[in-house]
């Protein structure tokens, strides 16, 4: 593989932020509802936006990242997706 | 308030008449902010929280990302709002929800939360009011009471999922 095309295949990301109005328990909820994340999983991820205050809940191509960015937005979480770093 | 509690497939609450009417009154605000020409909300912290941009440094690809989902995610909150407005009792009295209307509560609680709080200034180190008579204690007091029916559905939706597992 060449580095032009790892460049290229570096996947997407998408990213939610901490905000002091969405309650812990609803956060969770949300990952394990639109993730399938099993509730540990969606536990760790939460409090990793709450501590550190962001976490990266899913990966691939940027289309899909757009489209959870999308989900989380209707479920009014703050989120983003970008290009992995 | 009775909060939510999971009885056989529904959720159900009980809301007094004032709980009601306070429901159905910032309901109807919601409705005009997400009614509102977006070219006139452009300024409005509390539109930029409910419809957040795409992308945290990029304005282009923000942009772009507008475009492609401001008006679904609009119209999904405007359901959303809808399927709340029908099973509010107007008078009062019990909610009884399936889980896809249960979301659809869940949803717009949080927008009202999302759209109180930034109107408040809520901060994670914000305090129940002290006086819930003054203007912003009262509004303060909706913003808890509207979080204490959040959490009862999330937890009595969790304990559905964990239950059927």
């Amino acid at each position: 593989m060449t580095g032009e095309e790892s460049d290229l295949d570096r996947p997407w990301v998408t990213v939610v932020w901490d905000d002091p109005v969405n309650l812990m328990s609803y956060v969770t909820f949300v990952l394990q509802e639109l993730f399938g994340y099993d509730e540990p999983t969606a536990t760790e991820l939460m409090l990793q936006v709450h501590h550190e205050g962001k976490a990266i809940v899913s990966s691939g191509p940027r289309e899909r990242m757009e489209h959870d960015t999308n989900r989380l937005h209707a479920y009014g979480l703050w989120a983003t997706y970008q290009r992995d770093t | 308030m009775r909060p939510f509690r999971r009885r056989g497939d529904e959720l159900v609450a009980r809301l007094v008449d004032a709980e009601a009417d306070i429901v159905g009154l910032l309901l109807d605000q919601l409705e005009q902010l997400l009614a509102a020409d977006p070219a006139d909300s452009g300024g409005d912290p509390v539109m930029a929280r409910l419809l957040p941009p795409g992308h945290a440094s990029d304005p282009e690809l923000a942009a772009e990302f507008r475009d492609l989902t401001e008006a679904g995610l609009r119209s999904g909150k405007s359901d959303d709002l809808a399927t709340v407005r029908a099973t509010l009792p107007p008078q009062g009295g019990e909610v009884r929800l399936d889980d896809e209307q249960a979301r659809a509560w869940l949803r717009t609680t949080n927008d009202l939360r999302l759209a109180l709080g930034t109107r408040l200034g809520v901060t994670a180190e914000t305090e129940p009011p002290e006086d819930p008579t003054d203007e912003e204690g009262s509004q303060l007091a909706v913003y808890y009471w509207l979080t204490a029916v959040q959490g009862s559905l999330i937890d009595a939706l969790a304990a559905g999922r964990g239950g059927r597992r």
